[in-house]
């Protein structure tokens, strides 16, 4: 019987880093970067739980990833706030857009 | 100090308190007041010098000698004490009086003139200023008067110098009044050269500088057959001594406006008229004439020759232009010069009294007469031109008379046979008196009669003051002298010893034993051929004629005769303030011609008459100074010369008057007649052509010379070290700096931006690509961690 050990867990982190790195280089909109670095995020996040449980840490990697969550959190407010300010700049949430600093 | 001399130096410095105030205040004092400010300080001056010259004749011999205190110390060059003070004797109180009372009369004449005349200069008063001057020219003048030793004299020779070169250029706005001043001033400078060298010789041989040390170490040297009158020892076979003397009696001919430096004197005209009576009359040329008989002493017989001939080259030729100028106040100049050559004339051939004599007469007429000029041109507006006068006689009546007392005081006009006479009758006759005794005066008597009426004069003359009548000079000096101040106290010894013309043989002696070395060096024998000595005598008794006459022509058409412009005519006034002045001096004109002045000169020549040369060259034999100089010869002395001179001015006022008596029709037949002397004297002898020829056209070559060393050589100079800077500042510019140093800054700044290009690239803008990059590198550390430790 198949048994779900820490391959797993790490598989599935590296998939979802994958899919956060994918997002968050594929998409134009700001608030999908946003997103795809939550599932980055969420990706060291599961990794940090997961050797937690089956590493030798002890209560270590709990206690990161609520800092991690907490971190995500404030990354989150504040990256909306940027957004809010960049709309108003420019009238568009296109990060492509944002490159009026480029000389 | 004595009394006497505080009431001197205090009138000196009366003037100079008054210069002072005036330089600071006078702005603030305004029109008339800085004028009266000047009266005020001169009057108070010319009160302390009468009263000085009070006290002096009622001093006897020994408390004239206490009288004067110097000389002071004032500082030491080496082993030569300087020294300053008073130079108290008659002929100082009779200069101080002479110079104050005529500057008194001309500073109120001066308020007067001014009040009527222009003194804005860019809308600015200058009012003051000209009373300023005024002040500092009287301030250096008997500065000049009292000092006793030749450097002070020198200091305040050049300060007179300079006031008169203020003073002449007073409307210095006018281009002919500065370019006068600046000729005033340069031709001075040219006889100031010459005395300046004078003092340096004084200063090297005599090592002192005072005039009585001076003419003392002169006497010793004298006596002990020093080598400075050793002709070999000098230039161009004169002793050093006679050349110290000539260049002593070159700043005398610079101020004195002799020939050869008499140019400066007419175009002094150009400065306003009170300015040419004070120049003319009491200060500049008198300085001159001063200073001649202050260093007569120091005058050997050839430098006192130079003197005569200067002077008498200098009344001929004044005598001659004044003929013709139709100016007033340029005939009054050449008059001026003219008389300056009588006085120099005189020094020259040892009148030393009657050059002196000449000097105050001279200077009261002279005064007064410059004086009525100013009141004829201002009352003219401003017209000089003296054939648009005539007839004015009517509007200016003062001014006519008192001008008339100069005219018959300068031609010498008096009453031969009574001792009735204006000024030159008695002053220039006896310069003319001496001449003659020293062209003709060591002849024979008999040999002396076949020189017709001059011999005869010299017969009327030896009468006079011969043995045989020695009664007649002695009654003729008491009739107008005060006993008091008759007889000079060194002069009883010669009087009691004999006043007789010829001398015993005895009464010589002691005086060649006193001098041995005059006989062995030959100096008593006079210097020069006998016919320059004749021509000495000759030429200034044919301008005793002329005199006369160019003055009764200036009086003539100015004053009388029919008016010929009615503009200046009706416009012809004369006022107060200016007149009494003029009636003050004929006044004086006619008191200094009998009493006082002659006395006291007289007694300055006792105080001079330690000099070896004084003496012996007017007799030219050992005859003593109070004998030759002193008061016997006063009143005999013209009378000696009645038939050759004494009727001068009657006839050269008759000549004038049967010419000008008419108008000036027969004057222009004249003047067309005699064309080609005519022009000559019109053009005053071309003097000032020749000096624009030689000395300012050399000046021109000069120029030339030097602008074309200064344009090719050092301009060439200058510009060769130009071009070597620019050759090198290329070359640290161009080179080194913008190649080298600008290369190496602008490299470092060229790889600098080929960098940030370089760098630049990556940097889209896009926040994928930042993150892709970001991805990809983690990618890379994470696979070089796990894989690229495996080796």
């Amino acid at each position: 019987m198949l048994t779900i050990g820490l391959t797993h867990y790490l598989v599935l982190a590296a998939a979802l880093l994958c899919c956060g790195l994918y997002v968050m280089t594929t998409k134009r909109n700001a608030v999908g970067i946003l997103i795809g670095a939550e599932l980055v995020l969420n990706a060291a996040a599961l990794n940090l739980v997961a050797f937690a449980r089956y590493g030798a840490g002890g209560l270590d990697g709990q206690v990161a990833t609520l800092f991690v969550i907490v971190l995500a959190a404030a990354e989150a407010a504040i990256a909306i706030a940027i957004f809010v300010n960049y709309y108003r700049v420019l009238a568009t949430i296109d990060a492509d857009r944002g490159d009026t600093l480029k000389g | 100090m004595s009394p006497i001399e505080t009431y001197l130096v205090t009138g000196v410095l009366i003037p100079l308190a008054g210069f002072v105030l005036l330089a600071f205040l006078g702005g603030r004092l305004g029109k008339p007041a800085a004028g009266w400010v000047a009266v005020l300080a001169i009057a108070a001056s010319c009160g302390l010098s009468a009263k000085a010259l009070w006290d002096w004749t009622h001093l006897d011999a020994a408390g004239r000698l206490a009288a004067r205190t110097g000389p002071y110390e004032w500082a030491r060059l080496g082993d030569t004490v300087l020294t300053v003070g008073v130079n108290l004797d008659s002929l100082t109180i009779i200069m101080f009086f002479m110079v104050t009372l005529i500057s008194t009369c001309i500073f109120v004449f001066s308020v007067g003139y001014m009040a009527g005349h222009s003194d804005e200069i860019d809308h600015v008063s200058k009012y003051h200023r000209f009373f300023t001057y005024l002040c500092l020219f009287d301030f250096s003048m008997l500065l000049l008067v009292i000092a006793d030793s030749l450097l002070l004299l020198f200091i305040s020779w050049e300060l007179v110098g300079l006031c008169s070169y203020l003073l002449i250029g007073y409307y210095f706005h006018k281009k002919s009044a500065s370019t006068a001043a600046m000729k005033a001033f340069i031709t001075n400078r040219v006889g100031d050269l010459g005395f300046i060298i004078g003092l340096g010789l004084v200063f090297v041989h005599l090592h002192d500088l005072s005039l009585a040390g001076a003419a003392a170490k002169f006497r010793d040297a004298w006596a002990a057959g020093s080598p400075l009158f050793d002709p070999a020892a000098g230039l161009l076979g004169l002793s050093p001594a006679t050349w110290m003397g000539m260049l002593l009696f070159c700043g005398a001919i610079g101020k004195s406006a002799q020939f050869p430096l008499h140019v400066w004197l007419p175009d002094a005209m150009e400065g306003p008229t009170p300015v040419s009576a004070l120049i003319h009359a009491a200060t500049m040329v008198a300085a001159g004439v001063y200073l001649t008989a202050r260093i007569f002493v120091l005058l050997t017989p050839e430098a006192q020759l130079f003197v005569a001939v200067i002077g008498c080259i200098t009344l001929t030729l004044a005598a001659l232009v004044a003929i013709v100028q139709t100016d007033i106040k340029k005939v009054l100049a050449y008059s001026t010069i003219s008389q300056l050559g009588y006085m120099m004339l005189g020094m020259g051939v040892g009148a030393w009294i009657a050059a002196l004599f000449h000097l105050l007469t001279h200077a009261f007429f002279k005064a007064l007469m410059f004086l009525g000029s100013g009141q004829v041109i201002e009352g003219c507006h401003h017209e000089q031109d003296m054939r648009k006068m005539g007839g004015l006689w009517r509007k200016m009546p003062v001014t006519c008379a008192t001008f008339l007392v100069g005219v018959l005081a300068i031609a010498g006009a008096g009453i031969p046979a009574a001792h009735i006479g204006l000024g030159g009758y008695f002053s220039k006759d006896e310069i003319l008196a001496v001449a003659w005794h020293r062209a003709y005066g060591r002849e024979d008597h008999g040999a002396a009669q076949s020189h017709g009426s001059v011999a005869q004069a010299n017969g009327l003359w030896r009468m006079g003051k011969g043995p045989t009548a020695p009664e007649v000079s002695v009654a003729d000096i008491d009739q107008f002298i005060p006993a008091s101040w008759a007889q000079p106290p060194g002069e009883h010894a010669s009087e009691s010893g004999g006043a007789a013309h010829h001398r015993p043989v005895a009464d010589a002696t002691p005086r060649e034993e006193t001098h041995p070395g005059a006989a062995q060096a030959g100096h008593a024998r006079a210097p020069g051929p006998r016919w320059l000595w004749i021509a000495l005598f000759v030429v200034p008794v044919i301008m005793a004629y002329v005199t006369p006459f160019y003055m009764m022509r200036a009086w003539w058409l100015t004053f009388m005769g029919r008016p010929r412009d009615h503009h200046v005519y009706d416009h012809a006034h004369e006022s107060p303030l200016m007149y009494l002045p003029l009636v003050v001096l004929a006044i004086g004109t006619f008191v200094s011609s009998y009493f006082l002045f002659r006395p006291l000169v007289a007694e300055g020549a006792v105080q001079m008459s330690t000099a070896p040369f004084l003496t012996m060259l007017y007799d030219g034999e050992a005859a003593t100074a109070e004998h030759a100089h002193g008061v016997p010869i006063d009143h005999a002395a013209h009378r000696a010369l009645v038939p050759a001179v004494g009727f001068a001015f009657v006839i050269g006022f008759v000549l004038a008057i049967a010419i000008y008596g008419r108008g000036l029709a027969l004057a222009t037949k004249l003047a067309a007649a005699l064309r080609p002397l005519h022009t000559l004297l019109e053009h005053k002898f071309y003097f000032d052509e020749l000096y624009g020829v030689v000395l300012v056209g050399g000046v021109a070559a000069l120029r030339a010379v030097s602008y074309g060393f200064d344009k090719y050589v050092v301009d060439g100079l200058v510009n060769l070290s130009g071009l070597l800077t620019r050759v090198a500042s290329w070359f640290s510019g161009v080179i080194l700096d913008q190649g080298l140093v600008d290369g190496l800054v602008n490299g470092v700044g060229r790889v600098t931006y080929a960098l940030g290009g370089l760098v630049r690239r990556p940097q889209v803008g896009r926040v994928r690509n930042y993150i892709l990059f970001a991805a990809g590198s983690v990618a890379v550390v994470v696979l070089w961690a796990a894989f690229g430790r495996v080796k």
